[in-house]
């Protein structure tokens, strides 16, 4: 057996912005992580690849990508080989946590620095929070990885404390009474079938490239309330589903992403910044600390874990803070969790992939991404699912920002083949301001039973392709040419366009919109679409009976906009449905 | 001090150098290039890749008149910018040295030009309004502190009219202007517009001119950024104007080139995203400090060109210019938000209204142009988008203030349309549109 204590080391022999060669005596493992000294300063890195030398017949090359800025780095500089893969620290004080794409936190490294300089770190979790622990297996218990030997509080969530999965069928030898204890105290001691003894603490490290099992896996079916109408109407996800978000930049992804942070039903809200702008982090952990958990009624923070390795930290942490975060999100799953997982975005991801191929010289695939990488993402969303062994989930949604908003490019094709939900924002909605802008009438779910029927689905869809056809139709042959009947067809798709498929996410009552509305919505979009609207002509020709039914159409969105803003009551949701069974008698309406 | 030497240059090429071994100069540190007999400076270098084989320069000046006996000095510190208050008023090339033929100037200290990522928590969330006196910009997209974003245009648009004019109203403790690749005229129409607006005084100028040295270019946002940081570190409010970054990121792509790295689409490395987000990222409204703001200008044939579009994908929203006008289709402030529910009660549904009516008019227009937009609606709309493009879409003529903008928007609509046809709520009818 290999001694895990001696110290293993290499040299620097090549280095190129973030990847390095090393040549070493000893052995090296492939994905095991390192220290190079720099400067003063150990920066980390990652073994990428193991190669013979061939200038020394004893030694080897490792290639290894550096996860931080290599000025000053020299040619000869020691790397210390550390043993173990790239990892994540999980434990209780995960929640209203703020990292870079490493684990560090990012407000304790403020103390030091307002810039993130080379070979800055800190201890993931908090060492020095105290947690009430209380134990829930006696001694001579047999225990193996993943099993719970007691529990805290963290907030609401009843955090428990798990055997690391790592670990097979241990005798626990010690356990703690219930007590206060920080995550580097000692709860228990375990020994494994050879003997050996091992300590548990609140907090274990746990590798992030390989997943947290599942106990019994089940196709996601139960839809989440994600407050968006588009989305919960017609594309529902379910627990536990996956889903694409692809849009060119200013189609409002970013506000999507936000409204999903805010308002989706779901015990924690894991956030991978990955690659995108700074700012829009920083509004999610400053803002979202004011707002109010939809379920609890507490800070929204205390639902949330933030990793931000935003677009100008180090490439090559960026591929690791996906993973990172999508552990993390498997550590909650484990624990029954309701978790939902949005990474801004995957491209940024999938291009630091291609950054670092590029340098290691692969042959590169279509658009210079390396030739995987269909397979690498579609790993990566395999790991979202629903365990019914533990009555958790693990939700992924992942934004893709697509080279010149061309869906046809690789990481978005890899992506919608590797989801099950698709959501597509579209450049045109956007450009008129309709927003959410995705396009109602391109989109997938693999969820059949929604909020709405699915009859009541079909039919709401095929009311808006009607509309979209009509609306071509009048672009080529004008408005006069179009039949009355065809024109009301059009005016009712337009309506539920405007006043059910766009919310407004900035206003307090409209960006919110949960079952019990939407059941009304779908009510009276129903009764819209079911019958005929008694429209008087009277002396009117053509012409003029269009420009009429035009107007009442306008008053009737009017109407029903200011309700969308303004319902909140019982009473004052029940106007909605009236006022539409009045507005097909062509009755008054306005209350 | 005694400096190593390296007496041997194996290979000379465009905009670089290498030498045989390693000489033991570390990653991005600079070395000076000097004639071999005379000992005169030539150049200075920067280290970009090491191994034992082999180590490559960038060098500053280009590689024009070096040989393999140009001796290469090393200078062991990485590459820095100097920074005094007394740039202020002056002009620099793309590496901080004095380019006005005024008198040296006496730097107070070296500040890094490896632009550290801010640490997010200590920026403040951006909620100042930068106005323009531009309605397009101050109703539409208001511009906010610390917002990063650029001017779209095509190569022949007045882009850098239009950059000019922002910066002569903006409120700036300093402005950092950064010209890479630029025109000598577009050079001396931007000193020329700061002088007769009495802002030279707080503006410092890095200048790169079309057919200067590559690697000055490639260098000059990271000089002029690291000096803007420094204000901001400072506590002084910074508007840093960056154009063209599409000759800057052509200036990438060919060094990419020179160094034989694989090219993502249409030539461009793959770190092109990276690379200029993180010249982008160092806006921000820094904690118990400063701020910077960093307004751009993107030359495009088209939007799907990689250099405009992870510039968009980077920025903070773009204003996108056609025709001499500012389209309200293309042009976002992604930080408008954040500022525009705090000015008048009208601000925001006013911004909605008038979009939404205006994209239902392009689509009118585009009827219009097979002979099918000839009912009376639609001819209402088409009289609405002159009207928008003339007085709305302009950014060129007098500055006028928020209100008077907004007023000028529901004077706009009511020439034009029923109250109902807006999409407007009752009670902003009533508050707004019998006082226009």
């Amino acid at each position: 057996m290999k001694d895990i204590n001696k110290k293993r080391t290499g040299n620097l022999i090549s280095i190129q912005d973030s990847l390095v060669k090393a040549r070493f005596f000893d052995d090296v493992i492939m994905g095991e992580t390192a220290e190079i000294f720099v400067d003063g300063k150990y920066l980390q890195a990652e073994v990428l690849q193991i190669q013979p030398d061939p200038k020394n017949p004893d030694a080897g090359i490792v290639e290894m990508q550096v996860f931080e800025d290599l000025t000053g780095a020299k040619i000869g500089d020691e790397v210390v080989f550390k043993g173990t893969p790239l990892s994540v620290l999980l434990g209780p004080g995960l929640l209203t946590s703020v990292w870079d794409g490493l684990q560090n936190p990012l407000y304790k490294l403020s103390e030091e620095d307002a810039y993130l300089r080379p070979g800055m770190n800190a201890p993931a979790l908090d060492e020095e929070v105290l947690w009430d622990f209380t134990p829930s297996v006696k001694v001579g218990d047999t225990v193996s990885g993943g099993d719970v030997i007691g529990n805290v509080p963290e907030g609401k969530v009843d955090h428990k404390i798990l055997v690391p999965f790592s670990f097979g069928t241990c005798t626990v030898e010690s356990i703690v009474e219930k007590c206060s204890v920080n995550i580097t105290q000692q709860v228990a001691v375990v020994v494994d079938q050879l003997g050996n003894k091992h300590e548990l603490k609140l907090a274990f490290r746990q590798p992030v490239k390989s997943p947290i099992p599942f106990k019994n896996r089940a196709i996601p079916s139960k839809p989440i309330s994600t407050g968006t109408r588009v989305i919960d109407l017609l594309a529902p996800v379910g627990y536990g589903g996956t889903v694409g978000n692809p849009g060119p930049f200013g189609a409002g992804k970013t506000v999507l992403q936000h409204s999903l942070c805010k308002y989706a039903v779901a015990d924690i809200i894991v956030m991978a910044a990955c690659g995108e702008r700074a700012g829009e982090a920083v509004e999610v952990f400053k803002e979202f600390a004011e707002l109010e958990d939809p379920t609890t009624g507490e800070s929204l923070m205390n639902r949330m874990c933030i990793f931000g390795n935003t677009s100008s930290m180090p490439v090559a942490a960026r591929e690791a803070s996906v993973f990172i975060a999508l552990t993390v999100g498997e550590y909650y799953r484990y624990q029954g969790r309701k978790v939902v997982m949005l990474a801004d975005s995957t491209s940024r991801w999938a291009q630091a992939l291609r950054e670092r191929s590029g340098r290691q010289g692969d042959i590169p695939g279509p658009e210079a991404f390396p030739m995987d990488i269909p397979d690498q993402i579609k790993g990566m969303y395999q790991r979202a699912g629903e365990d019914l062994g533990t009555g958790g989930s693990l939700t992924f949604i992942g934004t893709v920002s697509p080279a010149g908003g061309n869906f046809q490019e690789p990481v978005t094709q890899a992506t919608m083949d590797a989801t099950g939900g698709f959501w597509g924002l579209s450049q045109d909605r956007a450009d008129a301001k309709k927003y959410p802008a995705i396009d109602p009438l391109v989109y997938t779910t693999s969820v059949y039973d929604g909020f709405i029927s699915w009859n009541d689905r079909k039919k709401m869809l095929s009311t808006l392709n009607d509309a979209n056809d009509i609306d071509q139709t009048i672009s080529t042959i004008g408005l006069k040419k179009v039949p009355v009947s065809n024109y009301i067809q059009f005016q009712k798709g337009l309506t539920i366009d405007f006043c059910v498929m766009q919310q407004d996410a900035f206003d307090k009552v409209d960006a919110c919109t949960r079952p019990e509305r939407l059941a009304v919505l779908n009510e009276a979009v129903q009764s819209l679409i079911d019958n005929d609207i008694a429209f008087e002509a009277g002396e009117m020709d053509d012409e003029q009976l269009k420009e009429s039914i035009k107007q009442k159409f306008d008053e009737l969105r009017q109407w029903w906009r200011d309700w969308n803003y303004s319902a909140t009551t019982e009473d004052q949701l029940a106007q909605l449905p009236k006022a539409i069974n009045k507005f097909i008698l062509q009755e008054e309406y306005a209350v | 001090m005694i400096r190593k030497e390296i007496n041997k240059i194996s290979e000379v090429g465009k905009a670089l150098i290498s030498v045989e071994g390693n000489p033991g100069v570390a990653l991005n540190h600079v070395v000076e290039l000097l004639e071999a007999d005379s000992g005169q400076s030539l150049s200075f270098a920067k280290a970009i890749n090491i191994s034992e084989n082999s180590t490559r320069f960038q060098v500053f000046n280009g590689t024009a008149g070096l040989s393999t006996r140009t001796k290469i000095r090393m200078h062991e510190i990485p590459l820095t910018a100097g920074f005094s208050t007394k740039m202020l008023g002056r002009s620099f090339d793309g590496s901080g040295a004095v380019a006005d033929g005024g008198p040296d100037v006496i730097f107070e200290k070296q500040v890094s030009t490896r632009l550290d990522t801010l640490n997010p928590t200590v920026r403040n969330v951006p909620k100042q309004p930068l106005w323009t006196g531009i309605p397009m910009i101050d109703v539409f997209n208001t511009l906010v502190k610390s917002q990063k974003i650029p001017i779209f245009a095509g190569p022949t648009e007045p882009y850098n009219r239009l950059l000019s004019q922002i910066a002569q109203g903006a409120q700036a403790d300093v402005i950092i202007f950064a010209g890479i690749g630029l025109k000598f005229d577009e050079y001396q129409y931007f000193k020329e517009q700061l002088s007769q607006s009495g802002n030279i005084d707080k503006t410092i100028m890095f200048t790169h001119l079309a057919g200067d040295s590559q690697i000055k270019g490639l260098m000059l946002p990271d000089v002029a950024l690291s000096v803007a940081r420094e204000f901001g570190d400072q506590g002084k409010d910074v508007l840093v104007l960056l154009t063209d970054m599409t000759n800057w990121s052509n200036i990438l792509r060919n060094v990419a080139n020179y160094q034989d790295m694989i090219p993502s689409l249409q030539g461009y490395p793959g770190s092109l995203y990276s690379e200029l987000a993180k010249r982008y990222e160092v806006a921000a409204d820094i904690e118990g400090a400063g701020s910077i703001t960093i307004i751009g200008a993107t030359t495009l044939e088209s939007l799907e060109d990689p250099v405009p579009d992870n510039t968009g994908y980077i920025t903070e929203g773009q204003f996108f210019l056609e025709n001499g006008k500012l389209k309200l289709a293309r042009s976002l402030s992604r930080l408008k938000q954040g500022v525009n529910g705090k000015t008048r009660s009208d601000h925001r549904a006013i911004m909605t209204a008038m979009a939404s009516l205006l994209a239902d008019a392009e689509k009118a227009y585009e009827a219009s142009e097979v002979g099918a937009a000839n009912d009376a609606y639609s001819q209402k709309l088409l009289r609405y988008r002159t009207d928008f493009i003339s007085n709305i879409e302009e950014p060129f003529g007098e500055p006028i203030g928020l209100e008077a903008a907004l007023d000028k928007c529901w004077s706009i609509l009511k020439r034009h349309f029923d109250p109902t046809e807006t999409g407007l709520s009752k009670k902003l009818i009533e508050e707004y549109w019998d006082k226009n």
